[in-house]
């Protein structure tokens, strides 16, 4: 099953999204997380994201979503850490964080492959909330 | 294409939490599943298709499949969705 990495600059962000994405999608979809900096500040951490994607990583893929375009360069250094064969298993989502989170997990659960998991949380970006 | 009503009787309508096991099911059955509401239809193996019909609390809707498992995907439909709707009663 494809695996998610939720990346914020606040950890109860990432922990409260975690547990959302678990109730809705099932546990069956492993979640990593990498919120805050090391010493608990707002901000995002290179180690912290390679040690969630090293936690999650399996051949199926790792999907990660994060909150705000400042994290790509922490996200960028951790994505250079990987060996190749770990960093051909993950794909990078511009998708909203929340609203992806959610309809990716419940792709993932379908043990949907990695591009349709993907493609679920892209489309988070043109999901309607007010009812019409 | 074999077709049920239901009365969405959850206080909440239709949310993301039941909305998501309806797809997680739906997605076992091979037959196309749509559920229709107010003139609109979504896909039922669609997370943002259901989510997006904003299903109110009393809101009526329809499931409809069409598949060679349509009867068995919409009985098994409507007992997982048991505590959050109830048959619509003397309509066809």
């Amino acid at each position: 099953m494809v695996s998610l990495v939720l990346v914020s600059h606040s950890r109860s962000l990432a922990e409260g999204l975690r547990d959302m994405v678990a109730q809705v999608a099932g546990d069956s979809v492993p979640i990593a997380i990498a919120g805050g900096t090391e010493d608990g500040r707002l901000g995002t951490s290179a180690p912290a994201i390679l040690d969630a994607i090293r936690s999650v990583d399996r051949p199926e893929g790792v999907l990660v979503l994060l909150d705000l375009g400042s994290a790509a360069l922490s996200l960028e250094m951790a994505l250079e850490e990987l060996t190749s064969g770990e960093r051909e298993r993950v794909v990078v989502s511009e998708a909203p964080l929340v609203e992806g989170a959610v309809l990716a997990g419940v792709q993932a659960s379908l043990d949907a492959d990695i591009a349709t998991v993907a493609e679920a949380a892209a489309s988070a970006a043109s999901m309607t909330k007010l009812p019409r | 294409m074999p077709e049920i009503r239901l009365t969405v009787v959850d206080p909440s309508g239709l949310h993301a939490r039941p909305a998501a096991r309806f797809v997680q099911l739906a997605s076992r059955f091979a037959s196309r599943i749509v559920l229709r509401h107010d003139g609109r239809e979504a896909d039922a193996k669609s997370l943002i298709s259901m989510l997006g019909l904003a299903v109110r609390p009393q809101g009526e809707i329809s499931l409809a499949a069409d598949g060679p498992d349509a009867d068995q995907a919409l009985a098994s439909l409507a007992e997982e969705l048991g505590p959050f709707v109830m048959p619509v009663t003397g309509r066809p």
